[in-house]
């Protein structure tokens, strides 16, 4: 008898428990739902034909798709020169954060010299420092370097935001063993070569990471080179937003437009899907502490 | 000088290096940080720190970035900012971003991660997480423009949807008692991933032994969460805490420029986007020097509020 209750009382729980269970999925569902579909309505209009788009309905899946807003995107906008200057400008930007970045974070990690804590305390307050604070000197040294619409311009005053990867970079060479480091001490090997035949090998992981939220980050940037690149051909497409809203004419485009953000959102979304398990297990091994 | 961590000695290269060549390797040794260390510094110092000081020199000035000669004018900037009605409601709206942002920001992802983190099946785990993550990777014009688009009072999705149950037109952007709202959900919609992803990590960084002990003195799950799993998470929580303070205001930048420009009526601008204005479309460099100055200290302050008041409560693993 007693134990019949137990095991009913038991049930229960466990009936309880598995509604929970359910309850929590359909939570996570309907978030995800509200997160995706702006992309999903943004695709949607990208495949539509004008009038489609100006219908009374929702309708998610078009009646007759067309591929025609993209080749359109390009000739309404100077698509193509904006994804070639979002890539390059990416692409320099993150060779350039990793350059300066990898050894600094080595040296932090692995080496005493005089004046180490202090200048490891001048990178990390660099954190407090909000971006907006340096736009205006920074502004008028490139303007006097010439740099205005260049990728220079854009590029190297971006560089020295860096200190989250840093400081990343140093955790994970933290934990690297000691033996390891000994050891090819002992066969003789200079600082540079430990650098580079011992920790940036062991590291890659955590150099991959910085390296794809560094391209990220770069990709998506906005008002630095919002401020740089003021000719139509030599923006960004992040910056190219900013005329799709500013111009009415434009207004009438969705479909293009849409189009263009869809081309915008792939590079990243795609990088993101491959290396999204490697992000988290190196957040996980660098344990964020303030 | 520059020696490993707790090995006391660097060892030398072997004997056949002559004794000029012993010299040398040590010279270089010593040396080898500060390169390695020359480029990241030479770049702050230029482009952060320098900043910062000729910010505050330039606040003392009248100038508007084509003219020759600058005027020195004291405090005058300084004291303008507080006559200016455009300056005064840049604040209320810096402050309604602070108000609604930062506990979207902080502790929506950390519920977020709590119901996520259970499921241990990985496929499932980590299709939610994709989806989740999604707004974070795109740029905040990009997703803005999204937005922009469902906001559209004529042929708006969100206004489709609406009349569906019979609710008269919204114009989202263009009303001064909506417009904000609409700048805080897509910002809400934006920032959820970054957060959520550090969470996610810190929680799978607490070890399984402290678990399995309090679940065989029999704590249930949410007792589990709460007392031990939150405790050893705190580290996590107050870097995002004292980061959003730091970037909430600016993060919004692009979405209020895409979605409204600032307006109707100013009703969306912030403390960023006066600055933008003041220095970048009014060419008013004092102004907004001085509006960089203020940020600046006030960021500090904050940053050293924070930590005076809240980290004594963070347990460092």
């Amino acid at each position: 008898m007693a134990s019949m209750v137990s095991a009913q009382q038991s049930s229960s729980a466990k009936q309880r428990e598995r509604l929970g269970k359910y309850l929590v999925h359909l939570i996570i569902i309907v978030i995800c739902f509200l997160t995706v579909f702006p992309f999903v309505w943004m695709l949607s209009t990208a495949f539509k034909p004008a009038d489609e788009v100006f219908t009374r309905d929702i309708r998610i899946i078009p009646n007759d798709p067309i591929l025609s807003n993209f080749p359109d995107a390009f000739r309404y906008f100077p698509v193509a020169h904006w994804f070639w200057n979002s890539f390059g400008i990416a692409v320099l930007t993150t060779l350039g954060k990793l350059i300066i970045s990898v050894p600094a974070a080595f040296a932090f990690a692995r080496l005493r010299f005089r004046g180490d804590k202090f200048f490891f305390a001048m990178v990390l307050a660099t954190m407090i420092v909000p971006g907006v604070v340096t736009i205006v000197p920074n502004y008028v040294l490139v303007s006097d370097l010439n740099w205005l619409n260049t990728w220079a311009g854009v590029v190297i005053p971006s560089l020295p935001a860096t200190a989250f990867y840093v400081f990343l970079l140093r955790q994970n060479i933290l934990t690297l063993p000691q033996d390891l480091i000994d050891a090819a001490r002992l066969d003789g090997a200079s600082t540079l070569k430990l650098l580079w035949q011992i920790v940036i090998p062991n590291v890659r992981p955590a150099i991959a990471v910085v390296t794809i939220l560094a391209f990220l980050g770069a990709w998506n940037q906005y008002l630095w080179p919002l401020l740089i690149l003021n000719d139509f051909e030599s923006k960004t497409l992040a910056v190219g937003m900013q005329f799709f809203s500013s111009n009415t004419e434009s207004a009438q485009l969705w479909g293009p437009m849409m189009a263009t953000a869809t081309i915008a959102t792939l590079p990243p979304l795609i990088i993101y899907a491959f290396a999204q398990k490697q992000i988290i297990s190196t957040f996980v091994t660098s344990g964020i502490k303030g | 000088m520059a020696s490993i961590r707790s090995t006391k000695q660097a060892a030398l290269p072997t004997q056949e290096t002559s004794q000029g060549g012993v010299r040398w390797y040590r010279i270089m040794e010593s040396v080898t940080p500060y390169l390695l260390i020359a480029p990241l510094l030479f770049l702050i110092a230029v482009f952060i720190y320098w900043p910062l000081i000729y910010s505050t020199y330039l606040s003392f000035f009248d100038w508007n970035f084509v003219r020759p000669d600058k005027t020195f004018v004291g405090w005058d900037n300084y004291t303008r900012l507080l006559d200016d009605p455009r300056f005064s409601r840049a604040l209320r709206g810096t402050w309604i971003y602070f108000v609604a942002l930062i506990p979207i920001q902080v502790f929506l992802p950390l519920g977020l991660a709590m119901l996520l983190w259970p499921i241990r099946r990985a496929r499932t785990q980590s299709a939610y997480r994709i989806m989740l993550f999604s707004p974070t990777v795109i740029a905040w014009s990009v997703g803005a423009v999204m937005w922009l688009w469902i906001f559209n009072p004529l042929q708006g999705l969100l206004n489709k949807l609406l009349a569906e149950f019979g609710v008269e037109r919204i114009n989202w952007l263009s009303d001064r008692d909506t417009a904000i709202w609409a700048v805080i959900i897509v910002a809400t919609w934006k920032s959820l991933g970054f957060h959520l992803i550090l969470y996610l990590a810190a929680l799978e960084a607490v070890p399984d032994d402290y678990v399995e002990a309090a679940a065989l003195d029999g704590a249930s799950n949410w007792q589990i969460m709460r007392t031990i799993r939150f405790p050893l998470i705190t580290p996590t929580f107050f870097f995002v805490l004292v980061t959003t303070v730091i970037s909430v205001n600016e993060d919004v930048f692009g979405a209020i420029n895409v979605l409204t420009d600032g307006g109707p009526f100013e009703s969306t601008t912030n403390i960023i986007y006066y600055l933008y204005e003041q220095g970048f479309q009014y060419f008013q460099i004092g102004a907004a020097s001085a509006v960089s100055v203020l940020l600046f200290l006030a960021t500090v302050l904050l940053t050293w509020v924070q930590f005076r008041f809240i980290e004594r409560h963070v347990h460092y693993g």
